[in-house]
């Protein structure tokens, strides 16, 4: 059986599964960075940001996969 | 002024490897933004471009900083319009009413802050003439086109999100440590220099205090570089606060009397001691021991003043067009709300207008090379990508120039090229629309001059003015905010400060000299109000009430008698009485001095 993807409306807009994909992972990560923080995430790699930016695209992954 | 590190950059052609990293990035992430524009079919791919042009800042920090709020800033706008098209859809002069006063609105809350938060402000307000404006004889496409900017806006921001991430990234956070440690040791300099009372001395601290004030935006910047920024934020912003009590400890130092100077030189070490630890805290990520925010100061009444007059000019221009009842005069109007609105971030808007009338036809030439002689009829996307190359990147170089007006200048051609080319899929090569739209833009620039001519925006005297006002009136109600630490409103006090001076305060040596007694005065009227409260409960309350008393009178002979009494009851010199025998003491010349007896202080 094929995955559904919800659908969000905004006022009769239709926007498609993976900006609202997006936004989630975003809040996802906004609430893991005081947890980043605290393990000292960004001392750990010489290139913090594209650390934080796989960070990013693996739970956008996980999110398009398990929901 | 910017304080620069010891090491000589790396330059190719006479221009940091920075700049030139910067510029690419800036290339690279135009081209990017376009093609997914391109790819997803998006009605506005202009605005995508438009949007890396417009987030083109040095440092990632600053490009996420300034995008959150490009993207808050749109969705208010965005509802904004839909709210005055919703009232006024019968009625179009009315929309053109609601839209100046809401500009207005817009321009008053960008003057209460300060940095992108400005920025975001002022965009609230012309995305409405950017979607209501436009639309304002189809109603029914605001919503659409509210959308689409939106869309636009959010590729824009990825597509500079990613490359900055990706190719070279560079930090806003070490250079702002090396920054404050530089400012740090000038300050440290200050403090054993000052023991004479020079002029120069004086154009040393102002200079020290603006500095360190206007470090204020970037700091918040940092808070979204990495999952440790809003640490290290924190803690910048605890040293920049803690910089300015250091600062002002320094300053009083060489004004005690010997008896009192064992107290001045004790809080300048324990002011200097925090900043260490708050130095310490940014270096390595962690919390500081006190995080103090850094309050601005607001002038409510030249904010009000600045967007009735910001309302005014849209009004002007609005009548002028439904007068000349041109056919495309929507676009223009929402040019000439562009320009009010980012003129109202800067200092002079009427320089930044002028800046504008003269940099249109520079850019249009520009854009108008690139496509009726470079590109020319050309489909393909690499050959967009290539042509835009040296635009792009020329722009760009010299956006990142340390001179204001170059710098202005490259930002003003690295958006209006993009306005001008407008980018599409296909590309209509249109010589008729392209110079249609450049004169469009020329008369907007123009119109707005001469609005600006006919209301000149608020003068610097008045700022200066309203400033000093703002001072004294706060002095003499003797109160400061519920809940701010005196750390706090020393440095929204200095924030006053270094809007005076950006108001031409440093030629109008009297107001100056005024303006710090009043810093002065406010300062150790809070100091030892602050040292008093720690008697209240104690045998000693009702000296302490007696000073408060006199403190609110500003009664400097009551001061040194109720002074006298407590140094009397120390047991010993470094004792918490002697410590307000001292405050008091300083207090009552400070008072003293801001009456005018005192006059070798008017000249400081």
């Amino acid at each position: 059986m094929s995955h559904t993807f919800p659908e969000l409306v905004i006022g009769g807009v239709l926007l498609a599964p993976f900006v609202t994909y997006l936004a989630m992972a975003l809040v996802v990560i906004i609430v893991l960075r005081p947890l980043l923080h605290v393990v000292g995430f960004a001392k750990m790699f010489s290139h913090a940001p594209i650390a934080e930016l796989s960070l990013y695209v693996t739970v956008l992954g996980l999110l398009m996969l398990l929901f | 002024m910017v304080a620069t590190t010891a090491e000589q950059p790396f330059t190719v052609a006479k221009i940091p490897v920075s700049s030139w990293s910067f510029a690419i990035r800036v290339w690279l992430a135009t081209i990017l933004a376009l093609f997914v524009s391109f790819w997803l079919q998006l009605e506005a791919p202009t605005t995508s471009a438009l949007t890396v042009a417009i987030l083109a800042e040095p440092t990632r920090g600053q490009t996420l900083d300034k995008a959150a709020f490009r993207l808050l800033a749109t969705v208010i706008g965005v509802t904004a319009s839909i709210a005055i098209t919703g009232v006024f859809s019968q009625a179009r002069d009315l929309i053109l009413a609601a839209f100046a006063v809401w500009l207005g609105i817009c321009v008053f809350a960008a003057k209460l802050l300060d940095g992108y938060r400005a920025y975001a402000a002022v965009l609230s307000g012309y995305t409405v003439g950017l979607i209501a404006v436009q639309q304002i004889d189809h109603p029914q496409h605001v919503f659409e086109s509210g959308m689409a900017r939106g869309a636009a806006i959010t590729v824009g921001i990825l597509s500079i999100a990613v490359v900055n991430t990706l190719i070279f990234p560079s930090d806003r956070q070490p250079g702002m440590l090396a920054q404050l440690a530089t400012i740090h040791r000038r300050v440290r300099e200050y403090a054993s220099a000052a023991s004479h009372r020079e002029p120069a001395n004086s154009a040393a601290f102002l200079t020290l205090l603006r500095e360190i004030v206007a470090l204020r935006p970037a700091i918040a910047s940092v808070a979204l570089e990495s999952s440790s920024g809003s640490v290290r934020s924190a803690a910048a912003r605890s040293a920049a606060v803690a910089l300015v009590a250091e600062l002002q400890a320094a300053r009083f130092k060489d004004d005690l009397e010997k008896e009192a100077s064992g107290w001045a030189a004790r809080e300048l070490q324990r002011r200097d001691a925090e900043v260490r630890q708050d130095l310490a805290a940014l270096r390595s990520a962690r919390w500081p021991l006190r995080v103090w925010r850094a309050p601005l100061h607001r002038s409510y009444r030249t904010a009000a003043e600045s967007g009735i007059r910001a309302a005014a000019w849209v009004a002007i221009a609005s009548m002028f067009y439904i007068w000349a009842g041109w056919p495309a005069a929507s676009f223009s109007l929402s040019f000439v709300a562009l320009v009010t609105g980012l003129g109202a971030t800067t200092p002079n808007p009427r320089g930044f207008t002028a800046i504008g009338l003269v940099g249109t036809p520079v850019a249009a030439v520009l854009a108008g090379i690139l496509e009726f002689i470079v590109l020319n009829g050309a489909d393909a996307f690499p050959l967009l990508a290539v042509g835009l190359a040296p635009f792009a990147i020329g722009a760009a170089l010299l956006l990142s120039s340390r001179n204001f007006l170059w710098s202005g200048f490259g930002r003003f051609n690295l958006t209006l090229i993009m306005v001008l080319l407008a980018p599409s899929n296909p590309q209509t090569y249109n010589p008729q629309n392209f110079l249609v739209t450049t004169l469009l833009l020329v008369v907007a620039a123009a119109l707005l001059l001469a609005a600006q001519t006919l209301i000149p925006p608020v003068s610097d005297e008045k700022r200066r003015m309203q400033l000093l006002a703002d001072a004294r009136g706060e002095l003499l109600k003797h109160g400061h905010a519920k809940g701010e630490a005196l750390e706090e409103a020393m440095f929204r006090d200095a924030s006053r400060i270094e809007q005076f001076l950006a108001a031409g305060g440093a030629q109008d040596g009297r107001a100056l000299a005024e303006m710090l007694s009043w810093f002065d005065q406010s300062t150790t009227l809070r100091l030892c109000d602050a040292k008093l409260m720690e008697f209240t409960d104690g045998p000693l309350a009702s000296l302490a009430d007696e000073a408060r008393a006199a403190i609110v009178a500003r009664d400097a002979s009551t001061l040194r008698a109720v002074a006298s009494r407590f140094r009397e009851l120390a047991p010993q010199t470094d004792s918490m009485e002697a410590d307000v025998a001292a405050c008091l003491v300083l207090t009552s010349d400070i008072v003293d001095a801001g009456r005018g007896d005192d006059p070798s202080r008017k000249t400081a």
